[in-house]
């Protein structure tokens, strides 16, 4: 069971040249608007015709450039739930999920949509129309209409894109308990790195048209090929980096030395760290034996969201020394660090500075 | 009244809507859907006779299916007669000169169709042609119907076209259009006014069902 994908395709303003195979797992398709991953889902389906490549499901050849095999998207057998779902209007909950299952009998056609029916959570629907739906109850309506005709491939683009923030969490619960049952290969487009880490096992970091990373997720999170692919995934915290004496890293735009624990053998042009990772603590928690990627900060500015604050800060020098190096002034030069509400109440009315770790585990370095 | 020309043009309008349905919904589909960069060529060819002078097409209707034409003579050894002065001659004649009264609705109606509803159609495993009949025409029935409206009325009311194709033969090509002419010139004032009211009615019950089922049609999916 597998979708192996080889396809390149001039799109306009950029050149889209894609590679990956999709197993059992979900694989992500992961990328900013504009870098290609709703064609690629297009070409897949057979709604876009790739200049040049391979397209193999199953071991049947849907798309061969050099043999000129192109079979139309009718016949791929590939379900794509739309990022607006595009439900049949003029047709009921019923009817949408039994469109693609003309060829069935009546009575193994009525058994399949009623089995979606129970899927889906859709019982007591089956004669409203789409537009009497809530958007979740629309989501659901496309992927039992999809998953009704048995595909061998279920691409989804962006399948939250168009909810509510509140329906999105069960939806997604949904989705993959969904997902896990189905046993054909699973695309999944998304802008939403969170999203895409729940829902997948491997993944695709797509930018402007060509695989910037892929592999398995956490290998991806925890050691972003780019700065890009870091970038993509969230990461906020960047800083020039270059070698120091005794094995240091020095980061050039933070102002201080750090011990680093993966191995690098190129010469760093980045050092890095996710916002969650910077632990933020008052000088007095300061422990004489762990004295490494601890500096003193100030706080610049701080934003809050219900649960977590965001904290901008500035190293100001070295325990128990001035900063090796002076950092390049101007405020884009902070560090950020993301906090819980609970931890940032233990701490906001301890005089500052403050101390910040940047423990050598989370850092990472990144070739430019 | 003449209840003969009455009958004669109600057959040729319920047959030119009809011919029009079958044939100006492919032309249609293709000008809406096709991306072909001189498709305004076609588009072009097939609104001609809004403007054009009903004279001019009768004019070269009637010499290029006469018989010193090829086309003409193929419908001469088709038909083993020519098309000028029959019901046939007016048919072809009205079916032209109706064509964009119907394409340009249907095509206005296509073209309000989502193409991601197409395609879902499509990836669903459903033909282009059953996804014509099961989502496309259920979804710009709105225009369907107004093409088909508005061919019949406009062929209710043509008269250069028939004048010039069909002469004025009565039961055969005297429509009432034409009827309501022959009264005037002989000045059968009162004969001609009841003919011409009654077109008058009928033109305004068409156009006000037109726009009354267009109204209703968008809104027929949006709301239960």
């Amino acid at each position: 069971m597998s979708l192996e994908v080889a396809i390149e395709k001039q799109v306009q303003g950029f050149r889209l040249s894609v590679e990956f195979k999709a197993d059992g797992a979900p694989l992500g398709l992961l990328g900013s608007s504009g870098s290609g991953k709703t064609m690629t889902l297009r070409a897949i389906a057979g709604l876009e015709t790739p200049d040049r490549g391979r397209i193999v499901l199953h071991g049947r050849v849907l798309f061969d450039s050099e043999a000129r095999i192109n079979v139309p998207a009718r016949a791929r057998r590939i379900g794509l739930l739309f990022q607006n779902f595009a439900l049949f209007p003029h047709l009921s909950v019923a009817e949408n999920i039994a469109f693609g299952l003309r060829r069935l009998a009546p009575q193994e056609r009525e058994r399949r949509v009623s089995q979606q029916m129970t899927a889906a959570h859709l019982e007591g629907m089956e004669d409203r129309y789409p537009a009497t739906l809530s958007g979740g109850e629309q989501q659901r309506v496309a992927l039992a209409r999809a998953l009704a005709t048995e595909p061998a491939a279920l691409l989804l683009d962006e399948p939250f894109s168009a909810l509510d923030t509140h329906l999105r969490g069960a939806l997604e619960r949904h989705l993959r308990e969904t997902l896990a049952r189905y046993a054909g290969s699973t695309v999944f487009v998304s802008h939403n790195l969170e999203e895409a880490y729940r829902v997948c096992e491997d993944l695709v970091v797509l930018a402007r048209g060509t695989a910037a990373a892929q592999g398995p997720k956490e290998e991806i999170f925890r050691h972003p090929p780019t700065l890009e692919v870091a970038r993509l995934t969230g990461c906020k915290n960047f800083s020039r980096a270059r070698r120091a004496p005794d094995g240091l890293i020095e980061a050039l735009d933070w102002g201080c030395r750090l011990r680093v624990s993966q191995p690098f053998a190129r010469p760093p042009e980045y050092i890095a760290i996710r916002a969650h990772h910077v632990r933020v603590l008052p000088v007095g928690e300061f422990k004489a034996e762990r004295r490494e990627n601890i500096f003193p900060c100030r706080l610049v500015a701080m934003t809050e969201t219900p649960f977590r604050v965001t904290l901008d800060l500035r190293i100001i020098g070295n325990m128990g020394g001035p900063a090796e190096s002076e950092p390049a002034s101007g405020a884009e030069f902070q560090i950020q660090a993301e906090v819980f509400k609970q931890q940032w109440d233990s701490f906001r009315d301890v005089p500052q500075p403050w101390l910040v770790e940047l423990s050598p585990e989370r850092v990472f370095l990144l070739p430019d | 009244m003449n209840w003969q020309a009455i009958a004669l043009s109600l057959k040729l309008a319920v047959c030119v809507a009809g011919i029009l349905l079958a044939a100006g919904m492919p032309i249609a589909y293709w000008v809406t859907f096709s991306r072909w960069r001189w498709k305004f060529v076609v588009e072009a060819v097939v609104a001609l006779p809004i403007v054009l002078p009903p004279t001019v097409l009768g004019y070269y209707l009637l010499v290029g299916l006469g018989p010193r034409n090829f086309p003409g003579r193929v419908l001469q050894s088709l038909f083993g007669h020519t098309l000028p002065f029959t019901f046939g001659g007016l048919l072809v004649a009205s079916v032209l000169y109706s064509l964009p009264f119907a394409v340009q609705p249907f095509s206005a109606g296509l073209e309000t169709v989502d193409r991601r509803l197409i395609e879902a159609a499509w990836t669903l495993g459903a033909s282009r042609l059953a996804t014509f009949f099961r989502v496309i025409l259920p979804l710009s029935a709105a225009g369907a119907v107004t093409g088909v409206v508005l061919s019949f009325a406009h062929t209710i009311g043509e008269f250069g076209v028939v004048l010039m194709v069909g002469g004025n033969i009565p039961g055969v090509t005297r429509t009432i259009s034409i009827d309501i002419y022959d009264q005037a010139q002989s000045g059968n004032y009162a004969a001609a006014n009841h003919t011409a009211l009654l077109l008058l009615l009928f033109s305004f019950l068409v156009l006000s069902i037109i726009y009354g089922t267009n109204r209703r049609a968008v809104s027929l999916w949006r709301k239960p």
